[in-house]
């Protein structure tokens, strides 16, 4: 019977911004299920379920994923980070400072996942342009902020390597 | 990032890094340019938005949506959902008929005559009305096993015809949505102030329009739900719920549930965007209340994407007929409009839907000079998802319809589309300007804000790009939109409408034996920055640090009853419900302070915290030992004054609080492919005393967003069957970082001479001329191709549609 199968559990072992974790988890459920709710970790948001706000954006083995379009079997040994895992302490990560200094956000649903993809977008490429950083971040929608403070948050960090 | 504080110039990242730094800065504060308080949390992320809450024992709902538009219940067989795993308990609408009130929205009916109040039952009843209605609720241990159980739920269904759209909702024979109602308009408005006819008679020029808006929606990134909680031991109910109006959803449930209302705790914790749709309480809220009392258990309630978009609230739907009557240069004698607004199924509650159509009649003649006016705004019911209040509510129709007619009368004149609307705006020295529709706009800067906009565009030289773009096949153009937002209304304008609704805000201020300040204000924050601009207005009213005030929002328990968050009301009426209530406590405190130092009060000031002479700021007491005197060492204190150092005001806004703004947008559109492209976008606001600059400029560029989406994208589609058509983000497209230009943005600050630091309201002003100023632009660049843009949005295919019609006729 499909029911019985995908609500079979699964033990999966992750690592999330550097702590392991050891779960049992029913097959189908998703990875931004696990992360919020199993782990606790709620910086991470869900905005559409279907793969199009970016809300739920996190990296896993070194590349930006959606955790709303992956089960957490498929994280099975995997190494993740999430928003939690980004600042060092209290100590803001660059990208989390322009964000502030640059009012990069408003209501902060979705900024966790526009904060994700910035990580990756700057990981690949240090010194984007203005239209780079509008392309890497275009699929992340924001409702607030009309994403000019966002772009030049960006900005100001690509920046700051530069120098 | 420059701050200004007072005169100095203060780099604020230079300072340090440090999150705490942006609390310790001093001075004058209103008007300052300081980063947000709210912002290390969030970027931490330590926000907590109400998924992020998970109670213990907690269950989860599902909800049965309708898939048909318009259709009765036969039956419901939930015998499959109800054995499995995990399920607690299904509910019909039958099942919660007695229980839970209908939501109905009642308008004075003296005030309202031709208003026709309908129930929106929790679950449905006998029939579905549009498709997403909830018809049946499946509790469960997770929402998972909810999912599931839902989806086993046989509702049988009789199909009925559909009411698709206006038209068809209007004609003699059409089906009725409420059949109580005998046809179905929900309400019709009609007014006819100064002698129009004759306006049009004695007019040289008459130019008409008939325009269609898109229906679209708020959309905000967090969608709705609420966690609902039962305290039997208090016989306490808790509901969390992602709203902008925590005391409105208090009172609201306690009716419907019929539960007393001092036994309910509603909190509104970090709320991702709403724009408007929070602004309501919803069946899915009743029912989750409902079931936590029933159950003795917590519920969740998390709607997914899908319902949000067909099932939450849609938004600004409307058919429009106009027209305006104007001297051969270009005065304006009258204006004629009717508002037909496809309002869906049912009313918007508390505030009811009827209201949108109205509103954007009523907006027509904005900041010009209007001797004669009349309009009719018909609210129609259909088998739609119901309309609900949205950034700007009717204000983006109304100015999107008079400013589409400006630039038509222009054209016929020959005259040039900024030099007509510079003619018939309100000026300076005339104000307080009573318009036409009875509003005194206090002050204002129309004519000046045209002018700054036309001066950032650099106006001449893009005309000029223009006509050379044009040799080369380059369609080019610039359109202009202008605004006056009556923001911040008042009690006194919804009771003038029929509408028993607060527009006053309430605020408690109370200062510790540290001398901090806790601020507990009835507005709610879901973007807006209140954590900060609220607590630049306290700073500078009790002489304390922005450090030392924490602004409290969104808990019933804790603050005094308020109206929450929408109409661009918060820095006018929480703002200035904090001035009131710190004027109060100033008051009490210089006058103690006056017994114990011998200066008479009125020469003392609460400055950089410290009591000061006035006369050459001598500071004479900290703050901090007058707090400590007053509420530890009571005893010392003279016996005519009482301990205590808290205060509460209850701020009614003044009946017309004007913002004004012009946004100026220069398009390019492609005439293969019919694609608009905004090369610029320029806006020049007035919104009064800024508090903060940043945040200012933060609403503008996030509205213009919206807007931006109204003019060229958002359309929630729908078949001629009533089929909901974009249940998903890919069929919804709101803009995203490649569509949104960086928005140049110009401040004329001309204070309310009414309000607490002369401050105007902002928030929805950004999303109002955004579709004005686009559709201008667009028929301004498709000039040669003789284009009449009477529809928004903007899409490509509608465009293209206009070019090829064009063309197959030359």
């Amino acid at each position: 019977m499909a029911k019985t199968q995908f609500t079979e559990l699964q033990t999966i072992r992750v690592r999330v911004n550097g702590h392991e974790y050891e779960r049992e988890v029913p097959v189908r459920r998703l990875l931004a299920d696990f992360i919020r709710h199993d782990l606790g970790l709620t910086a991470t948001h869900l905005g559409c379920e279907h793969g199009v706000c970016g809300a739920c954006t996190i990296i896993m083995d070194g590349e930006s994923v959606r955790s709303c379009l992956l089960f957490a079997v498929q994280a099975d040994g995997a190494e993740l980070q999430t928003l939690e895992g980004l600042a060092d302490g209290d100590e803001m990560h660059p990208l989390q400072q322009a964000f502030w200094d640059n009012h990069a956000l408003q209501c902060g649903f979705c900024t966790s996942g526009f904060l994700m993809s910035a990580v990756d977008l700057l990981n690949k490429n240090p010194q984007p342009s203005e239209e780079e950083i509008r392309h890497g971040l275009s699929g992340n929608l924001c409702r607030c902020t009309g994403y000019a403070n966002i772009i030049k948050a960006v900005q100001a960090v690509a920046e700051q390597s530069q120098s | 990032m420059a701050s200004s504080q007072g005169g100095k110039r203060v780099n604020v990242s230079s300072i340090s890094p440090r999150v705490e730094d942006t609390f310790t800065l001093s001075g004058k504060m209103v008007g300052a340019q300081v980063r947000r308080v709210e912002d290390p949390r969030v970027l931490l992320g330590k926000t907590q938005y109400v998924d992020d809450l998970d109670l213990p024992n907690s269950l989860a709902l599902a909800f049965v949506r309708s898939p048909y538009a318009h259709a009765r219940i036969v039956s419901t067989d939930a015998a499959a959902a109800q054995n499995q795993p995990g399920v607690q308990l299904v509910l019909t609408g039958a099942d919660i008929a007695e229980a839970i009130k209908p939501l109905r929205v009642e308008y004075e009916p003296a005030k309202a005559p031709t208003h026709k109040p309908c129930d929106w039952p929790v679950l449905a009843q006998d029939k579905v009305r549009f498709v997403g209605e909830a018809a049946a609720v499946v509790v469960a241990t997770d929402r998972y096993a909810a999912e599931d159980a839902a989806g086993l739920i046989d509702v049988e269904y009789e199909p009925l015809e559909p009411v698709s759209d206006v038209e068809q909702a209007l004609a003699a024979d059409a089906p009725l949505v409420h059949e109580e109602w005998g046809d179905n308009v929900m309400q019709t408005l009609q007014a006819e102030i100064g002698d129009v006819a004759k306006a049009f008679q004695e007019a040289d020029c008459v130019v008409s329009e008939r325009l269609t808006t898109g229906r679209h929606m708020a959309l905000p990134m967090e969608t709705r739900g609420c966690v609902a909680s039962f305290e039997p031991a208090t016989d306490t109910l808790t509901v969390w719920s992602s709203t902008q109006v925590p005391h409105v959803l208090r009172s609201h449930i306690a009716l419907v549930l019929d539960f007393p209302e001092h036994h309910i705790r509603v909190v509104a914790p970090d709320v991702g965007g709403g724009f408007g749709q929070k602004g309501h309480l919803f069946p899915e809220e009743a029912v989750a209340a409902y079931l936590a009392r029933r159950l003795g258990r917590p519920v969740k309630w998390i709607e997914d994407r899908r319902e949000n978009l067909s099932a939450s609230l849609h938004a600004k739907q409307q058919a429009v007929q106009a027209e305006l009557a104007v001297r051969q240069d270009g005065t304006i004698l009258g204006i004629r409009g009717r508002f037909v607004g496809d309002v869906g199924a049912y009313s918007e509650y508390p505030w009811g839907s009827a209201f949108e159509a109205g509103h954007a009649a009523s907006s027509m003649p904005g900041p010009y000079k209007t001797p004669a006016f009349s309009f009719e705004a018909v609210s129609v019911a259909t088998n739609k998802t119901t309309i609900g209040v949205y950034r700007g509510v009717g204000l983006p129709i109304g100015v999107l319809t008079m400013e589409r007619l400006m630039d038509l009368a222009a054209q016929k004149l020959g005259l040039d589309p900024a030099e007509i609307r510079l003619r018939n705006m309100i000026r300076k020295e005339e104000h307080p300007y009573t318009t036409i529709i009875g509003a005194e706009v206090e002050s204002g800067s129309h004519r000046e804000s045209l002018q700054k906009a036309l001066d950032i565009l650099g106006y001449q030289e893009r005309r000029a790009e223009q006509q050379r773009a044009r040799t080369q096949g380059r369609y080019l153009g610039i359109g202009i939109g202008c605004y006056l937002e009556g923001t911040a209304p008042s009690s006194a304008a919804f009771a003038s409408m029929g509408l028993n609704l607060g527009g006053y805000e309430s605020a408690t201020v109370r200062m510790d034996v540290a001398g901090k300040v806790t601020v507990l204000v009835g507005t709610h924050s879901h973007g807006q920055s209140h954590e900060t601009t609220l607590a630049q207005v306290a700073a500078d009213e009790l002489g304390v640090s922005l450090a030392d005030v924490k602004i409290i929002e969104g808990d019933t328990n804790a603050v005094p009853y308020g109206m929450g968050t929408w109409g661009s009301r918060s820095a006018v009426t929480g703002g200035g419900a904090i001035s009131r209530a710190s004027q109060k406590l100033r008051t009490k405190m210089l006058r103690i302070a006056s017994r114990m130092t011998e200066v008479p009060d009125d020469d003392l000031e609460l400055a950089e915290g410290m009591i000061r002479r006035k006369a050459d700021a001598t500071p004479l007491m900290p703050i901090k030992e007058l707090a400590h005197r007053i509420l530890v060492q009571a005893g010392s204190l003279p016996p005519d004054e009482e301990p205590g150092l808290d205060a509460t005001a209850h701020y009614e806004p003044p009946p017309s609080t004007h913002a004004n703004a012009t946004h100026i947008a220069l398009v390019e559109v492609d005439s293969d492919t019919g694609k608009v492209t905004l090369l610029r976008y320029v806006v020049v606001e007035d919104c009064g005393t800024i508090i903060n600059p940043t945040v200012v400029d933060g609403q503008i560029q996030g509205g213009v967003a919206q807007g931006i989406g109204t003019a060229l994208y958002e359309h929630a589609l729908y078949d001629e069957n009533g089929q909901f058509l974009t249940g998903t983000l890919m069929d919804y497209l709101i803009p995203t970082a490649i569509d949104v230009p960086q928005v140049e943005i110009g401040h004329i600050e001309s204070p309310s001479p009414h309000t607490p630091h002369g401050i105007k309201g902002v928030g929805e002003g950004g999303a109002i001329a955004p579709p004005a100023a686009i559709a201008n632009a667009v028929a301004d660049a498709l000039a040669p191709f003789e284009v009449r843009v009477d529809a928004i949005p903007l899409t490509p295919e509608r465009v293209l549609g206009w070019i090829e019609q064009h063309k197959a006729a030359a």
